[in-house]
């Protein structure tokens, strides 16, 4: 990686809106610090402060989910345990129009696709009534094997989000596919 | 010496005390700790040890924030209390939300609806 590299990733990222970008290894001691980062520079730049609530939420979830989930992906170069390399990327951004996103990404094995879409199907589409009585639901069940408690991770964020959550799969190579999900204040 | 189970607050973990003699349980703080299953099996071991001899216990429970895997954890918690007053134990609960989160004021209240043998309370407080 130049310079010229470096920059045009700067480049890409706005400055003049509040903004927060990570991207690579995650854990939970970095999401201790990002976390208290994150929620003073909130409490000094926005007034209404349920929304700081319900961002702090909403990144925890996000931050938790790349840690358990997140794969290093195609090139990944650290791998030992490819179910548990905690890698991906998170952006906390304040759009133009007033809202906060928080996006984040991170590659999943390709057959993991079904399910998480299954998982999606859940919570997307719902209004706020549905998503509090599923989360009412979710918290009696027992932890999916495979889901590590994320079901009532994703219903939460998609009950503290302003608007709908968008999601999107890209694919990346034949084993892996990019996993981005978006949620707003 | 106080006959007493206490953990110190933590960035992410809250305050845990519970007086074996009084049964004053209190959680406070945030909750979001790696392994919430972790964190409040030291605080079951500490209930086991209180119910042993003692019958009642009055929980003051006022965390500002608790994440997904927390939330379970706590519902646990309030499972157990619950036993514990069908089978003739006094157990109150007063739950402090922050005014300030909607949602999850929603959640307690629903997750206590559930309940029928403790006394329970939800407080709205103002936080920070």
């Amino acid at each position: 990686m130049n310079f010229n590299q470096f920059e045009q990733i700067r480049h890409l990222l706005p400055d003049d809106r509040f903004m927060l970008c990570y991207s690579g290894y995650v854990s939970e001691d970095l999401l201790d610090a990002i976390g208290l980062t994150l929620k003073v520079r909130l409490n000094e730049h926005v007034e209404d402060k349920k929304k700081v609530k319900q961002i702090f939420s909403i990144f925890v979830e996000l931050m938790q989910n790349l840690i358990r989930y997140g794969l290093e992906g195609p090139k990944g170069v650290t791998i030992k345990d490819e179910d548990h390399s905690g890698f991906g990327l998170v952006m906390v951004v304040e759009e133009t129009d007033g809202f906060i996103s928080l996006i984040s990404g991170n590659y999943i094995k390709s057959e993991a696709v079904p399910a998480m879409q299954a998982r999606l199907s859940k919570v997307q589409g719902k209004s706020d009534e549905e998503l509090r009585a599923l989360l009412k639901d979710q918290i009696r069940k027992p932890t999916e094997e495979t889901s590590k408690g994320a079901s009532l991770g994703l219903t939460e964020i998609a009950r503290r989000s302003a608007k709908p959550i968008e999601t999107s799969f890209v694919q990346s190579d034949d084993r892996h596919h990019f996993f981005m999900m978006k949620a707003f204040v | 010496m106080s006959n007493e189970f206490n953990l110190p607050a933590s960035s992410r973990t809250p305050e845990v005390s519970l007086n074996f003699d009084t049964g004053a349980l209190t959680l406070s703080g945030e909750c979001y700790p790696e392994d919430a299953s972790q964190f409040f099996g030291s605080l079951n071991q500490a209930l086991d040890q209180h119910f042993s001899s003692a019958k009642n216990l009055s929980a003051n429970i006022s965390l500002i924030y608790f994440n997904s895997s927390s939330a379970r954890a706590l519902m646990e918690l309030m499972d157990k209390l619950e036993d514990k007053a069908k089978a003739g134990s006094d157990i109150s609960v007063v739950w402090s939300c922050d005014e300030d989160d909607d949602v999850t004021q929603e959640f307690v209240e629903d997750l206590l609806s559930d309940y029928s043998a403790m006394h329970l309370k939800v407080d709205l407080i103002k936080s920070e």
